[in-house]
């Protein structure tokens, strides 16, 4: 009778690899693009990013059946799905043009495949449609005016959206697997932070925490620069910070450009950074460099980068620091003494700690020349103050 | 209230006067003096019956109730008070640990000694994740003596590996709280006024076996501005309630007894979060100049200038480009404190709290057919006669399971609701528009609204 227990069947499947969530933030900033495009000999036009990205996400889904794929588009005025758009009714209303874009879409993805896309794989076949043609129309609703406005990215509205869909997904896999996983039970015992120094005796908790549910990671595909990004500092260390919790890492792929907080997101969160130095060779730095998932890269050596740039930006004017003043009840950030002495944040009178004065180095000086002029003095004197008594 | 308290406090100061006394009041078996109102702090959960709230739904079953339930019991955790207030942020906290021969008993999960000390590990983790650059040291009371664990300091590890050398003893004699504070008392003597001063007590036992006036010491943590936390085991203690109003100007929501292992964790990491600061304190606040140095990594080993060990890589000043090899640092040669710009940011969303989403009624729940921020659908409108039947739910939890953001006027789910509150601290609906088109998306959004709510 043991032999035909069902048991053991549950007991395999059970040992099989979970699946992997890869979430593509898509960095669209038209600014960026329209100079990476430039006819040179590291030309990328955004059109070849995307088939490379394409070709990158079907590597993905055919790693693993149970595999999953999102992509999000951080553009100038709004972070936006591409993939999945499980119902097309989700757009919001507040959209400038109301109802077209759902008629289209509806017609899109109802319309059969053309012919030489027949016998293409379903899943690429879905992806690919529905990326290109969301892009399309994120791109042909974009208006010049929107464009003048800025030339930063959303980066931190397309992370938050990234780890809401993650979460979203590790909430349906753990209970479509019976998992114990509870997303809260997740971000209780993994709090362990790894950035504060040896936290080696997190590990365990990582992996045992990792291995069961589904694994996700995210992938930065960046071309803006961290200038326009500063005013979104707080933001995008909150969702770092909430990635660190989460063990997901988020790796950055930088075309153009270099971007300071994504360097630390990086470093904080154990992924791959990565500049591009050839542009053009986009595809194969995607294979080699982002495709192993976290189990794999336990056995890699990871082409990450060593030198951080753990520059913040100021609370007060928005620049990016290396210096900073900070006010010892709320920690803000300022790029120079505050003028009326009061917090701009939390409002409290500061005294300027006699730091930024003067520099430890020259108050030893002038000390000692102090010391001098005093010793000069009295050595008129036949006995000097410090000779010692018989 | 104040005044009996401090007629029952003085009963038993009166008893204390023979010197090697013993304290001990047993809550459980709650006194009839303890039975006033405010003072049931940890019994509260001997009177709600759970069982009443349950209602049979349409279709015969409680599912709906217990749905319900579930939904009530995580939106409870998330309603708090938003509003930004000043918090301590650099704080300096000695953690007493219990190791008396009360704590061998197994009422927790393997014992009370095991487990407190895996929470006060879990705790130390939490408490240098929430507060980056605060200081921690580790006490314990065993033998009616104090014993040093680890040092007042700013290192993890030291920490963590003090607490783990203990799970090789065994809880012995009777503690001594007294002594306990005293000891910590010294240890936060030294800190900065900048700084809060806290002693969190995992105590377990129901006595306090001490040499001389415990009161005597209370009066001179509260002269220190010494804040004092106790999580209880057992049951009520009513020296143990004391300590803490009187630390704490009164408040004494700072003392809590564990009613399971559960409990006793919420008790313990609902210490992390950075406490308020009083607002008569004196602020001895100050603008402090800090470097936030970046990392590099050189082909050929050079000296360090804090150790002059030779490494290869390290965090070069900012001011005067000498190399450190470990951050937080003070720079050896011009005196600049060094920070990584990541231990400050972990404490923001203290400062900038995300605001608390309201719920949405029927009338306003047409316009968003799934969760702006994962996209699952929400349940559909029912007609309009059955608007109001589903409203016995307990309060805080909204009848059409959506969730709006009041700036950005998006709706979001209560899984989405919960994460973002609890873990990313940022809005997806409002970081995914700029500023510019988001108030004209709101007044546009407001339009549709309207639009929406006549045509139902």
């Amino acid at each position: 009778m043991n032999t035909i227990d069902a048991t053991e069947h549950y007991s395999s499947s059970a040992h099989d690899r979970p699946p992997s969530l890869l979430t593509v933030i898509l960095d669209t900033n038209p600014h960026a693009w329209a100079q990476l495009s430039q006819p040179s000999a590291t030309a990328l036009p955004l059109s070849t990013a995307v088939a490379n990205i394409l070709v990158f996400l079907n590597a993905h889904l055919a790693c693993n059946y149970a595999n999953e794929v999102a992509v999000v588009a951080s553009h100038t005025q709004e972070a936006r799905w591409l993939y999945p758009v499980a119902n097309p009714p989700t757009k919001k209303p507040t959209d400038s043009d109301g109802d077209t874009p759902m008629q289209q879409q509806r017609t899109t993805t109802n319309r059969p495949p053309p012919a030489n896309e027949m016998n293409k794989y379903r899943p690429f076949r879905i992806v690919e449609e529905q990326i290109t043609q969301n892009l399309h129309d994120l791109l042909a609703t974009t208006t010049p005016k929107d464009l003048e406005a800025t030339n930063s990215t959303l980066m931190a509205g397309a992370l938050t959206l990234a780890l809401s869909h993650i979460n979203r997904r590790t909430i349906a896999w753990a209970e479509a697997h019976g998992g114990e996983t509870d997303p809260n039970a997740a971000t209780a015992g993994g709090g362990a932070g790894s950035t504060t120094g040896g936290g080696g005796g997190s590990a365990e908790v990582t992996r045992s925490t990792t291995d069961s549910g589904l694994q996700s990671r995210i992938l930065i595909l960046s071309v803006s620069s961290a200038t326009g990004s500063a005013h979104q500092y707080i933001p995008i260390m909150n969702a770092i910070f909430a990635c660190q919790r989460l063990h997901i890492p988020i790796d950055v792929c930088k075309l153009s450009g270099d971007a300071v907080f994504l360097q630390q997101a990086a470093d904080a969160t154990k992924g791959v950074y990565m500049a591009l130095a050839e542009p053009k060779g986009l595809l194969q730095y995607l294979m080699m460099a982002f495709l192993p998932d976290q189990r794999s890269r336990r056995h890699l050596i990871l082409p990450t980068r060593v030198d951080v740039d753990f520059r913040a930006a100021c609370f007060c004017h928005r620049r990016v620091v290396d210096i900073g003043f900070v006010c010892s009840i709320c920690l803000s950030i300022f790029c120079e003494p505050l003028e009326k002495g009061e917090c701009l944040t939390c409002g409290s009178t500061l005294e300027m700690g006699d730091y930024g004065a003067k520099p430890a180095v020259v108050a030893r000086k002038k000390k000692k020349k102090k010391v001098r002029a005093g010793a000069n003095a009295p050595s008129a004197t036949p006995t000097p103050t410090p000779t010692p008594g018989p | 209230m104040a005044d009996s308290d401090e007629e029952y406090v003085g009963e038993i100061s009166g008893d204390d006067l023979n010197g090697h006394h013993v304290l001990s009041q047993g809550g459980a078996a709650q006194p009839p003096r303890s039975r006033r109102k405010k003072n049931r702090g940890g019994a509260e959960w001997e009177v709600s019956r759970t069982w009443e709230s349950l209602v049979e739904g349409a279709d015969g079953t409680i599912n709906s109730t217990v749905e319900g339930l579930l939904e009530a019991g995580k939106r409870k955790r998330l309603l708090r008070d938003t509003t930004p207030l000043q918090r301590g942020i650099i704080r300096h906290l000695m953690l007493v640990l219990d190791l008396s021969q009360s704590m061998a008993e197994k009422d927790l999960r393997p014992t009370r000694y095991l487990l407190s000390l895996r929470y006060a590990q879990e705790f130390v983790r939490e408490f240098f994740e929430q507060n980056p650059i605060s200081q921690l040291g580790v006490l314990g009371l065993r033998d009616g003596l104090a014993i040093r664990i680890s040092d007042m300091s700013g290192n993890l590890t030291e920490h963590i590996g003090a607490i783990q050398a203990l799970r090789d003893h065994d809880p012995k004699g009777l503690p001594s709280l007294q002594n306990g504070l005293e000891m910590a008392r010294g240890a936060l003597f030294h800190t900065p006024t900048h700084g809060t001063r806290e002693v969190l007590v995992i105590f377990g036992s129901l006595l306090s076996s001490d040499p001389g006036d415990i009161h005597q010491t209370i009066a001179t943590l509260v002269n220190e501005k010494i804040r004092v936390g106790i999580v209880g085991l057992a049951a009520q203690v009513a020296i143990c309630r004391e300590l803490c109003t009187r630390t704490n100007h009164g408040d004494d929501s700072t003392y809590g007894v564990a009613l399971n292992e559960q409990h006793f964790r919420e008790l313990v990491m609902g210490v992390t979060t950075p406490p308020a600061t009083f607002s008569q304190r004196p602020s001895a606040s100050s603008l402090l100049m800090m470097g936030f140095p970046s990392r590099s990594v050189e082909a050929h080993p050079s000296l360090c200038s804090c150790h002059s060990d030779a490494s290869c890589g390290g965090y070069s000043c900012s001011r005067c480009s000498s190399k450190v090899c470990g951050l937080p640092a003070e720079c050896p040669s011009c005196g600049l404190t060094l920070i990584l710009s990541t231990h400050l940011a972990r404490s923001y969303h203290h400062l900038f709290p995300l605001m608390n989403w309201v719920e949405v009624p029927w009338q306003c729940a047409s316009r968003s057919p799934a969760c702006f921020a994962c996209g699952i659908n929400f349940p559909s409108v029912p007609s309009k006669d059955q608007w109001h039947v589903a409203d016995i739910q307990s309060k805080g939890m909204s009848i059409s399971s959506r969730y709006e953001c009041t700036v950005c006027r998006n709706h979001f789910c209560i899984d989405c609701d919960l994460f973002a509150h609890e873990v990313v601290h940022n809005c997806p609906g409002c970081q995914s528009r700029t500023t510019f088109s988001g108030t004209s998306g709101l007044v546009q959004g407001a339009d549709v609204t309207d639009k929406m709510d006549t045509s139902i």
